[in-house]
């Protein structure tokens, strides 16, 4: 048992809002270097099950572990689960970056303070280093000339190329991805997904929910289909795509497609 | 009209200018940190805290200041005993010390409410951003909350400030020799009002100009990316000179 801890675990996550049970039993492992792609119709259970990982939702049940260390839950009211530890939460979302589907940068802040601001605030590095780190990863998903811009004043793609360098600055182990192209218009999507492409080749461990089979298939080295709640198939994209065993995800491949 | 009259009341006036200040920025001040706290209660999950903080909004927002003023100054007299047992007569028995506390609970209860839209309007999104990079409680209410809230909040504020610098006067009721104290004490010894007021009137318009220009100052400051190589909001809504002509950032070229 000498092997490395997968980068993230997820094992039997179960959620429901009300009575309409959204995820029913979703299990997963991410380990280092893994890109892996989480595809489904809408209601699926894909964004809420990426925002269980990271607890912006809280899971009714199930385990998350982060780099081996398993996020510690404790009865609430009403017999759900959550979070023990507050401060652990908070210092394992610090290591699990986040893309969101409307980029959610912080209007009030520069780019380069957009960027800056975690590692700063939350990681507590001192400020000239992480400048420095914040203007290189500017310059690797091409935005640095924009560094001194407010979000407002960017374009969609470029807003989420930002987020994503906010994200990376932060070094961590996974990056989550929640449908980070789907707000944007068509013409803006390329330089998003050029990116996102980079980080792979580049060994960055991701989980991408997307709707966006090229990159699905291009990109990553596991795929899963969700289908109401749960795995409905899972394999590399070579496989799932070409030769999908379940029905509904044959469906979903011909609609999409 | 009494011109004379006019040049020897308006160096007395003046002078009590300072006086008025104080009154002013020490109340805001005090009541800008109360209402911060205040609006975080009203914002809070507890019954007991959101009650407590509802139920102070309410008495302060729903009685005159003047009779606040009166039932602190004049009220506190009654319980002499009480107020010396506890050590607090020392302070109820100073008027200054009356009015900046009305003055303060007053304001504390109006900016709360304003400081309350302002949080609420935070978008979820940017609150969920910073809660997914690791931030929390205070770091994220002082980071992220705040400085967003208060943007949304300062056109309101800005109008409090105003009001609470006219209503600096009513302290003139509890023997304070601020602006209208003065006003008030020269035409008892004159029966000029007409003169002595018009001073007064004129001394809290050049306050409140000076208090509006801060303000637009600071909504230039805290918020550039409204201003900045943007058409003017008029030229916005209005869709004239859409182009050229409407990439006039209006505010911000007036404070170059």
């Amino acid at each position: 048992m000498d092997q490395p801890a997968a980068a993230l675990v997820a094992e039997d996550i179960h959620k429901s809002f009300g009575l309409l049970a959204v995820l029913k039993g979703i299990s997963m492992v991410a380990h280092d270097g893994d890109v892996i792609s989480i595809i489904g119709s809408s209601g699926s259970g894909k964004s809420t099950f990426l925002r269980c990982v990271n607890f912006l939702e809280t899971p009714d049940r199930g385990r998350i572990v982060v780099g081996g260390e398993e996020i510690r839950l404790k009865a609430g009211r009403n017999g759900r689960t959550m979070a023990a530890d507050r401060a652990q939460i908070d210092r394992l979302r610090s290591r699990l970056g986040m893309v969101f589907q409307s980029f959610n940068l912080w209007s009030h802040m520069t780019v380069l303070h957009n960027v800056m601001e975690g590692p700063v605030h939350v990681l507590k590095l001192p400020k000239a280093e992480a400048r420095d780190k914040a203007l290189a990863l500017l310059e690797d998903v091409g935005i640095a000339e924009k560094h001194d811009a407010y979000p407002a004043e960017l374009s969609g793609g470029q807003q989420q190329r930002v987020a994503i360098a906010r994200a990376l600055c932060m070094d961590p182990q996974v990056l989550l991805f929640d449908e980070p192209t789907s707000a944007l218009d068509p013409e803006l999507v390329g330089e998003v997904l050029v990116v996102m492409r980079d980080l792979a080749e580049a060994g960055r461990t991701m989980i991408v929910v997307t709707h966006e089979m090229g990159f699905a298939r291009e990109v990553s080295n596991e795929t899963i289909f969700l289908h109401n709640g749960r795995v409905e198939e899972q394999a590399p994209p070579a496989e799932l795509f070409g030769n999908p065993k379940s029905e509904r995800c044959r469906q979903f491949l011909a609609s999409s497609l | 009209m009494d011109w004379e009259l006019i040049g020897e009341s308006w160096p007395v006036l003046v002078a009590a200018i300072p006086e008025t200040l104080v009154l002013a920025i020490s109340s805001l001040a005090i009541g800008f940190v109360l209402a911060i706290g205040i609006a975080v209660l009203r914002l809070s999950d507890n019954r007991l805290a959101w009650a407590a903080a509802y139920g102070y909004v309410y008495v302060f927002r729903s009685t005159p200041l003047l009779v606040q003023i009166f039932l602190i100054y004049y009220g506190s007299g009654q319980f002499r005993p009480f107020f010396e047992d506890i050590g607090l007569w020392y302070f109820l028995r100073d008027p200054w010390f009356c009015a900046i506390t009305a003055l303060t609970l007053n304001t504390a209860a109006y900016a709360s409410e304003i400081i309350r839209g302002g949080i609420q309007s935070v978008p979820w999104g940017q609150l969920e951003a910073a809660r997914a990079c690791g931030m929390s409680g205070l770091l994220l209410f002082r980071r992220i909350i705040f400085p967003i809230a208060i943007r949304q909040a300062l056109p309101g504020y800005g109008n409090e400030i105003i009001l609470m610098v006219k209503a600096t006067s009513l302290a003139s009721t509890i023997t304070i020799l601020e602006v209208t104290g003065e006003a008030k004490k020269i035409i008892a010894a004159t029966w000029s009002p007409v003169e002595v007021f018009i001073i007064a009137g004129a001394i809290y318009l050049a306050i409140n100009f000076a208090v509006t220009r801060i303000v637009q100052w600071a909504e230039v400051r805290l918020s550039p990316q409204l201003y900045r190589d943007r058409p003017s909001w008029f030229a916005r809504l209005t869709g004239a000179g859409a182009d050229t002509a409407g990439r006039s950032p209006a505010i911000s070229d007036q404070l170059h």
